[in-house]
Formats: structure tokens, sequence, C-alpha cells
């Protein structure tokens, strides 16, 4: 019992210090002359300063430093300067490996993800009898928790008794080829992920998507129905115009989250005669090869192929989203 | 100003309260930190707090499971019971044990004992987290502190530069586990110590079967219906121990890896030709199944599986043998070796070392194989694995075959390389060894310098 009291103790002590810090903070942001209003938002706030400093920047900044270095978890950090990347990009036999599967990932699942979200969002969007049901039966993929998804996905690529495999070899009898053995051969395991990826469809990027189509206003399809406008062009020129915003908001998301696949990845096992998804990679080199140098400098990389391409998709992004202040040029 | 002045001496107030806190926390050490992990493992610490006054707190970090940490449990009291030096509380958790443990020690927050396994064991070594225990031993006449009673094998992973940093509590060799119901219906002896490739690969054909009865030594027997299979393969058991049966290596001492030599390409390819060949089941087959799945069915004859195994126990007519010896009968199996090591930061090292040896010898009396000559002998094991008796004399047989991977601060490197480059494509997508070997061979020796 008596450890218990002291966790117990110091799990109140956090909240307390924690909010000293603010009354601290207000009390000296008086002192220095600004307003009351002004003084009270950052003292109050800064609970999630203090965390975002701690746990957020703190850990972000470290691992740029490690990457710049030879660490091993254990013992001496030797600084090494840019040796880590030159080593991945020139000498390393995983590393373009693991960027070309995980782009070609994201290439494919992206596409698949934002289109059939869209489209299953607008059958959702449909007034017909019982859709509140309809619209809960869609959501609940995003309630089933990744772990017990990449089983199911087991049993349904099993190459015996799995629906996928059922469903798939007459296709492939057709071009000779045998049953695929999804997560073992290389050629195949690609295709099983991002047919995986379909999964992303439904539940939260649906709910987005639907919410996006029902602020469009009725006024303009009645519009566009008086001059004559068919199901396909109100689609192209009312209601795709009008949710651009989502979707630039779902590439985005739906980007990042594609680039980032790892639980999926490390429960289902693939073999890694294909390559490892980047993140595994630097999962990999950290923790069991303990390269906490080599692991922080992937992850770099990856963070800054992901703002790279978020760039590109923003810096497109006037072309073709339309918000509600802007004016059609 | 005065009302500024009261708050200040407020705040001031509140912050010393934390610091001395934090710093009283800092001073109960060992046993202030112990409630963190403690009380996070379920049921485990009841009854541990009255009257250990005296006695130091000595936290143990295990990958067990429930049941197995149940076990442990049961013997941790009876080893706290005994001892008016320690008393040993356990946090068992198999999740994410390794990156727990690797956190943990890198930080300030490990525990003093911990189980490791012997990869990380020689990383952990190389890495000065582990407590040098070599004049610690010498000194000890504990049983378990005799280091000429453990089996040389089982040290490897524990050494580093001739210092010894922890204790094997298991030796477990890699056995031949036979379906001798399917033996007996092919009219096929046993499998015995003169066993080589030969009658291995002789047995698995009389062993493989096809849906109309035909074997795979009888003509017209038709490998793409085939329902019984003679042995099976997926990247486990080792290429390893084939090669060292032949009489290669793959890591030398002086960190070449001459996988080209002719022994070693023989192994290889007696390797590839058995998973891509008819003895054995497809991969899509052995995922889809259940690699020993198949065997517990009855599908497959032999199956290679370490000693502690519960096959034999738990599956009809099956027992353990030595595994096949190499073409010149040269005997060799892959032992993996499970230990356990002292947080080189422990505070009470003294206490620890005592804790460490109990525990270490208590543990040798509970898992199958422990890794020391002495309690190799067929009649103390029994009574301790009355269900496993019958494979006994096979296991003590093999012990002094064992051998580990040549475990060191590189060797996961190496490892990496070896499996992604070398057998995944042998195993997974039909690679030849000798198309691979020349083009992975560099690789791996760069990856041990």
């Amino acid at each position: 019992m008596g450890h218990h009291l002291a966790t117990f103790i110091r799990w109140l002590l956090v909240p307390v210090a924690l909010a000293g810090i603010a009354v601290l903070l207000y009390w000296l942001f008086r002192w220095i002359g600004w307003k009351k209003k002004q003084a009270m938002g950052l003292a109050l706030v800064s609970p999630w300063i203090v965390g975002f400093l701690v746990f957020t920047l703190y850990p972000l900044g470290n691992s740029l430093y490690l990457s710049f270095t030879k660490s091993s978890i254990f013992g001496k950090t030797e600084w090494v300067g840019l040796d880590n990347y030159i080593r991945l990009f020139t000498l390393d036999i995983e590393f373009w490996p693991s960027v070309r599967i995980t782009l070609l990932y994201a290439l494919f699942s992206l596409p698949i993800g934002v289109i059939g979200a869209l489209l299953v969002a607008m059958l959702l969007n449909n007034q017909i009898k019982g859709i509140g049901t309809f619209r809960t039966i869609y959501f609940l993929p995003a309630v089933l928790p990744e772990v017990a998804v990449a089983l199911l996905w087991r049993w349904m690529f099993n190459s015996e008794s799995g629906i996928l495999t059922w469903l798939l070899s007459p296709i492939l009898h057709l071009f000779g080829m045998d049953k695929p053995n999804w997560f073992g051969d290389p050629r195949f395991i690609l295709p099983a992920f991002i047919i995986m990826s379909v999964w992303g469809i439904f539940g939260t990027n649906t709910v987005v998507f639907l919410a996006g189509l029902q602020g469009v206003p009725r006024s303009l399809y009645e519009a566009a129905e008086i001059d004559g406008a068919n199901g396909f062009r109100k689609f192209l020129h009312i209601t795709v115009p009008q949710i651009s915003p989502v979707i630039l908001l779902q590439i985005v998301m739906g980007m990042i989250g594609a680039l980032q696949i790892f639980t999926i990845a490390m429960f289902v096992r693939p073999s890694t005669a294909a390559g490892k998804f980047m993140n595994q990679l630097v999962y990999e080199r950290g923790f069991n090869q303990m390269h906490m140098g080599e692991a922080s400098a992937i992850a770099w990389v990856l963070f800054l192929i992901i703002l790279a391409l978020t760039l590109l998709v923003f810096r497109s992004s006037p072309a073709w989203v339309y918000y509600e202040t802007d004016m059609k040029r | 100003m005065s009302k500024r002045l009261s708050m200040l001496m407020s705040v001031l107030l509140v912050i010393a309260l934390v610091l001395s806190a934090c710093g009283g926390s800092k001073n109960n050490g060992s046993s202030g930190n112990g409630g963190n992990t403690a009380g996070t493992d379920g049921g485990s610490s009841g009854g541990n707090a009255d009257g250990s006054g005296q006695k130091v707190q000595i936290r143990l970090s295990t990958w067990a499971g429930a049941d197995e940490a149940k076990e442990l449990q049961a013997i941790l009291d009876d080893l706290n019971a005994k001892s008016d030096v320690y008393e040993i509380v356990q946090d068992s958790n198999p999740a994410e044990y390794d990156t727990r443990i690797i956190t943990q020690l890198s930080g300030d927050s490990g525990p003093d004992l911990f189980w490791v396994s012997a990869q990380r064991a020689a990383q952990f070594a190389a890495g000065g987290v582990m407590l040098d225990i070599t004049d610690r031993l010498a000194n000890s006449s504990h049983p378990a502190a005799n280091t000429d009673d453990y089996y040389e094998a089982s040290f490897g992973p524990f050494t580093h530069d001739g210092r010894i940093y922890g204790l094997p509590w298991l030796q477990q060799p890699v056995m031949l586990y036979v379906n001798k119901a399917l033996f007996d219906e092919a009219g096929l002896s046993y499998p015995d110590e003169s066993w080589t490739w030969d009658d291995f690969i002789a047995a698995a054909k009389k062993l493989t079967k096809d849906a109309n009865g035909k074997r795979a030594d009888e003509e017209g027997f038709d490998p793409n219906n085939t329902v019984q299979w003679g042995f099976t393969l997926n990247g486990w058991p080792p290429v390893q121990m084939f090669i060292w049966q032949n009489g290669g290596e793959v890591i030398t001492e002086d960190g070449k890896s001459p996988i080209d030599s002719p022994e070693a390409m023989e192994a290889l390819n007696f390797y590839a030709d058995l998973v891509q060949g008819p003895l054995v089941p497809s991969q899509t087959i052995i995922r889809d199944r259940g690699f020993d799945q198949m065997f517990r069915n009855g599908q497959v004859a032999m199956f290679m599986g370490g000693a502690a195994d519960d096959l034999d126990r738990t599956v009809e007519n099956v027992q353990a043998f030595m595994v096949p010896a190499g073409p010149d009968g040269t005997h060799v199996t892959f032992a993996d070796i499970l230990g356990m090591g002292i947080n080189a930061k422990t505070k009470n090292p003294d206490a620890a070392f005592q804790a460490f040896l109990d525990l270490t010898d208590a543990i040798h009396h509970w898992k199958i194989m422990p890794p020391r000559k002495s309690l190799a002998d067929y009649e103390t094991l029994k009574e301790l694995h009355p269900d496993k008796a019958h494979s006994l004399e096979a296991i003590i047989a093999s012990m002094q075959y064992g051998r580990p991977y040549r475990y060191s601060e590189k060797y996961p490197d190496w490892d990496n390389i070896f499996w992604t480059q070398l057998m995944d494509p042998i195993v997974n997508a039909g690679a030849r060894p000798s198309d691979l070997v020349p083009k992975v061979k560099p690789l791996l020796e760069d990856a041990l310098k």
C-alpha cells in the first residue's frame, strides 16, 4: 500500500504544479502590465504549452540532433554530421526499397480512399428511410481497433479459405496464375496492402465528406435543375467545387496517414523481400538494431517527404479549391 | 504591492513543495521507485509490504505471460519467504518487452534484475548496461555460480571481452519432433543418433503422400495433390544449423562470413531444395494452415522445434529425437539461450546478486532445459517434467551439441541482411542460393565491420 500512496501523491502533485505555474505566469503577465484578459488567457493555456514543450518540441529537437549522431541508446552519442544521411542515400540497401514501397502505397491507396469515401458519403447523403441506421453501420469500421482489423484481413487473405482468394482466383486463373501467397510473395505484398487500405474509406473519412455534402446549399442544385443540368453536371459543377476544401483536407490527411503506415504492417508481418514501410524501418533500426541515429535520420527523411508533398498539394490548391469567400478567377 | 507579494509567496511555496516532493522520492531510492511498476503487475504484489522493513526490494522484469507469471510468482514467494535480505517483486509483461526494457535501461528507471534473450544479452553486455559479475561469481559458493557446471555454449552471449555479464537459465536445443503413428504407418523405424541428412530425406520421402496414397519416392506421385508432408520449413529451423552440420560457418571469429564455402553452399542448397521441393508444404499452405498446427493435425510427419515445445506433451504419439547429423555424421543443433542480467545501475548490487543466483537456480529447476551439466540427468529431470519423460533422453543427448548464433553488438545488423537479402527470397520467392550468395556475402561482411 505504501508505494501506491507515494505514486498517488506524485500524481496529485503534477496538476498542483501545473496550476502553480499557471498562477505564477498570470501574475507575471500582470506584473509587466498586460491586460487582465490577455494574462488570464495565456496563463490558462500554459499547461498545454508546457506539455507541448516537454513532450513534443523537445523530443522533436532531440531526434533531429540524434539524426546527426551515431547513437546506440546505451552510452556514448557521437556527432557524425551528415554521415547517417549520406549512408542512407548511398549505401543502405534497405532505404530506397522502403521509400519506394511507401510512396507506391500512398500513390495507390490515397485516390482509392478519397474517391471511395466521397462516393460512399454521397450514397449516405440520400434521404431514404432508415438512413440513420446506414450511417451508423458505415461508421462502425472506425470504432474497431486496428489490430482486430488486421486479424480480420489475414483471415480474408487466407489462400485456402479466405473470401478474397475465393473471389479473385477465377480472375487469376484466366491469366494462368496460382493462388497468391499474399504476404509471402513479394509481388503481392503491395497489392495486398492497397486492398487493405479500402478499409480506410469507411468511418471518419466518410463522415467528414458527409458533413461537407450537407453543407452544400440546396438552392444551387435547384437553380441548376431549372437550367437543365443533369446529375453528373450537378456533381461536377456544384458538388465538387463546393466541397473542394473538404477534399483538400482529406487528401492531406490521407496522404500523411498512408505514408505513416505502421500498425497493420507490423501486425501482418509480410515478407521483407519487397521492402519494409518507412515507419517499420525506423522502428527496426532503432529498437532491434539499436541505431537510434540512423532511425532518427530515416524518420526525418520521412518527415521531409511528407512536408514536401503536403506543400505541393497546398501550392496546387488555389487552382482547384474554392472557398465561399473567394472570387472565381 | 502587498497583494503581489503575498501571491509571489504562495507560488514560491507551491514550487518549494513540488521540489521537496521530487527530492524526497529520490531519497528513498529503490523502494520509492519500485512503487511505479510494482503497482502495475496484477495481484502479485500482495502481502509483500508488511514485515519487509529490513529487506531490500529487488525489482524483476520478465516477458512472462499470465500463466507463466503465476508460476514464477509461486517461485518468488518461496524465495522471498526464505530470504531475509531481499524481496523480489516481479513486473511481467510480454508486450513489447524488449523495447520497454531498452528504454528503461537507457534511462534510470530500469529494474534490478531482468530476463534477457541471447541476442539482447550480447548487445547489453557490450553497451555496459549489465553488471559485470565475473568476480562475484568466482567468489561465490552458490551452486548456480559454478561456471564450470554450465554448458560452454550457453555462456557465449553473456560474455564480452572475457568478462561475464549474466547467467543463462535456459538452453533449448532444436529437436526433431516425430509423429510416431505416421512413421509406423509408413513402416519406418524411428530416428536415432546415427541418422544423417540422407536418412532424413529418405524418411521424408516415405512420409510425403498424395491424395491417391502414392508416396514421394514412388512412381506416379502427384506433387500438386499432396495431403501429407514429410517435413516443414518456413525459415525456421535456421539454415545456420544445417551449415554447421555440414562443417561450414556463417560468422567466423575474425568477422568473416564465409557463406560461399562449398560446405555452406551445399547446406544452403539442401535447405532451398527442401523448402522449394515436394517434401515440404508451400509457404502459402504453411501460412494458411499454421506452421506447427499442420504437425499437430498429422499433415506433417516431422517438425523441428525447441526442446521446451509442448508438442510431445500435448499431441498424441509425438516424441522428440535428435536432429539428423550432417552427411559425415557431425552433430550440431541450434540452441536458443535465455538468461538473466543485473542492471549495472542497481542501487543494491549485493542483494540483487544474491536474489539473482537464487532465482537463476530456481528457474533451472522449473524450465526445460537447464544449461547445467549437473542437472542434465534423466532421473532428476523426469521428476521435474514427467509429461516430457519420453523425450528427455534425446534432449539431454542434444545438449552437448547445442550451439547459439555468434552474437555480438553487430549481430542484429548481420542478421537483418541475412534474412531480408538471402533467406527471405529463398523461402518466399523461390530464389536460388547460387544467385544470391555472391551479392549478399560482401553486405554481410560490411555489417560485421
